[in-house]
């Protein structure tokens, strides 16, 4: 019987070491920063956050309500805009509020009534260009004057889905352009998509490629929707509505208009025009000092009929009538590789059965469910790290998204676009990364949005605010937005 | 005799788990911000780097914890890491010569010694 003892504790010491090794991922449960308990109101001090020496931080607006996006008009005066929409199914009104410089009041410039989220805006020449995802109805562009005009340049944006039409930002051509995000997790309507609430709204909303597409035979088990209710359906296929098989050599057209993609408008209003697709969900554009186009694209989901697993976030550069791999490719890795199988589901198989082309290396890579979204490229000295990127990290909706061991963002990265060296920028202080709601203190919750003053002095970043998830209901809380200011006061 | 060969693997697995317990007891966190800049003082240093960022920080930010646990806080031996790099374990994917070459994870491993002893005595912390 002795013999049997070592041998037990020999297994016991290989398992202790497997398990020290690997982090046990399988066995634990997930830990991600929407995992808190919060209970209002927050708490703010820009004493929590920490930055490389030399930088110092402040909080400039308090008590917002889902801010996404931050501009400048030419007299350096601050707009701000509230998105009227949050995941988790939370209706406010969206607005485009002016930051009163005498007075610091916040004045309303326009309201949107129920066409959230407004997710972004961008002034030029006297203009507000806004992104409006409606997705109650159908995505458009907005051009808002200061005098609060309105002239809608486009409509019809299919923004209705899991992501939304986001990132104007006018280009050194004079043209804005703007990012579409997919419909789905992966090209499959599933029943994911019924629990972010749209497809109840909109059950024959399916994804559009940039181009006629043929797929290949593949079939998913996902529910159909009936009216308002549920039921089991075998059969949706790629790009198609719930319920609705694709076959084999099926062709999908495409269309201008793509999901997953960055398109560019006339400032005066005109045709639309692809600039690029094959995307997931672009979320942060910006033009570099060298005039080329960036764009942060979030990464995929373990989650719906076809879920993936530990799929990165990118940060690309965007060439003119490119694919960016979407829904086979995670950056230049195909979805077939092993690494993007996840625990206990099916390893994702090609969906198209050609590929436009090979999608091109990333700029960057940044953490899997790290949420990068906007972001804006320092052109001054007295900042520092001239040409380098400052990408809000809005942070993990786990376990929705995913099973994670640590919160992932809830931060400010640095890029280097020309080596792809990532570095943070500001955290939260402590011995753990996390929202503040998290991890204690008054620092950072959710960073959604990086935009320098037009002296490139200042960086603000659009911090969203608390957003918890309770099983798998997501808790956004309205009037803890806030915009904080970032500066180097030593060289 | 029996003793003594049943102490021997209680003793060993007693070390391993006071030494995990000890190692999760440290912080992770080695970023800019919170412990300073990290010089790259060596051409291999700054090879490993980018090994690091093209490959590993995408599940392991900074070393810190993310889709998967923290390494910074873990002293594991150079060839238990070179074991799983090649191996993989648990969710982890295996990395082949293709895609990490012998010279790409000697320059990691060193790096990760690198940033898991950051800071150094003199470097400047974070504001």
């Amino acid at each position: 019987m002795t013999p049997l003892v070592p041998k037990v504790l020999r297994i016991a010491l290989c398992l202790a070491l497997g398990m020290a090794v690997s982090g046990c991922y399988v066995l634990r449960t997930s830990s991600g920063g929407a995992e808190a308990d919060f209970s209002p109101p927050r708490h703010v001090d820009a004493a929590d956050i920490a930055l490389p020496a030399g930088y110092r931080a402040e909080a400039v607006v308090t008590g917002l309500t889902f801010p996404t996006g931050i501009a400048f008009d030419d007299d350096g005066v601050l707009y701000l805009l509230e998105s009227g929409y949050s995941y988790g199914e939370v209706w406010t009104e969206p607005r485009l509020l002016r930051l009163d410089p005498g007075s610091g009041e916040l004045q309303q410039v326009m309201g949107g009534g129920r066409t959230g989220p407004w997710t972004g805006v961008s002034f030029f020449e006297g203009d507000f260009y806004v992104t409006v995802a409606d997705v109650l109805h159908r995505g458009k562009i907005l051009k808002i004057g200061p005098d609060g005009s309105l002239d809608v340049l486009l409509d019809g944006i299919p923004s209705m889905g899991d992501h939304h039409v986001n990132g104007p930002v006018v280009g050194p051509d004079g043209f804005l352009y703007f990012g579409i995000g997919t419909v789905t997790n992966s090209g499959v309507i599933g029943e994911d998509n019924l629990q972010m609430g749209w497809l109840q709204r909109h059950p024959h909303l399916h994804d559009v490629p940039g181009e006629d597409i043929r797929l290949r035979d593949r079939t998913f088990e996902t529910p159909t929707v009936e009216g308002n209710k549920t039921s089991p359906n075998g059969g949706t296929g790629a790009f198609s509505p719930a319920g609705t098989a694709a076959g084999e050599d099926q062709v999908i057209p495409g269309a201008v208009l793509a999901t997953g993609s960055i398109i560019r408008l006339p400032t005066g209003g005109g045709e639309p025009e692809l600039v690029a697709w094959g995307l997931r969900n672009p979320f942060g554009l910006a033009f570099a000092p060298d005039g080329a186009l960036y764009a942060t694209d979030n990464g995929y989901d373990d989650r719906g009929s076809r879920a993936v697993w530990g799929a990165a976030d990118h940060l690309w550069r965007v060439e003119t009538g490119t694919w960016y791999g979407w829904p086979d490719f995670s950056g230049e890795r195909p979805l077939t590789d092993p690494q993007f199988k996840p625990p206990g589901k099916p390893q994702p198989q090609f969906l198209l059965a050609r590929h436009p082309n090979v999608p091109p290396a990333p700029a960057a890579i940044f953490p899997v469910h790290s949420s990068a979204n906007g972001f804006d490229f320092s052109t001054h000295s007295s900042f520092g790290h001239v040409g380098q990127a400052f990408v809000a990290q809005f942070g993990d909706l786990a376990p929705n998204v995913a099973k994670v061991m640590a919160p992932v963002g809830f931060k400010v990265a640095r890029v280097d676009v020309e080596t792809g060296d990532v570095e943070d920028f500001a955290v939260n202080r402590g011995t753990r990364n996390g929202p503040a709601s998290l991890v204690g203190g008054g620092g950072l919750e959710r960073p959604v949005a990086a935009r320098f003053d037009p002296a490139g002095q200042f960086l603000y970043v659009v911090d969203f605010g608390v957003l918890t998830i309770r099983g798998e209901h997501m808790m956004p809380r309205p009037r803890s937005g806030v915009v904080w200011r970032i500066w180097r006061d030593q060289p | 005799m029996n003793a003594i060969k049943l102490l021997r693997p209680k003793l060993l697995f007693g070390l391993l788990l006071a030494a995990s317990l000890v190692a999760a007891c440290g912080t992770a966190r080695r970023s800019e911000p919170i412990a300073g800049p990290l010089p790259l003082t060596e051409p291999e240093l700054a090879a490993g780097r980018q090994v690091f960022l093209q490959r590993c920080h995408q599940c392991h930010p900074g070393g810190e914890g993310g889709l998967g646990p923290g390494l910074n806080d873990k002293p594991l031996p150079d060839f238990l890491i070179r074991l799983q790099v090649r191996k993989g374990l648990g969710v982890m994917p295996a990395f082949s010569e293709e895609q990490i070459s012998s010279t790409e994870l000697n320059d990691l491993l060193r790096y990760m010694r690198h940033l898991r002893r950051h800071p150094a005595d003199d470097a400047p912390a974070g504001s």
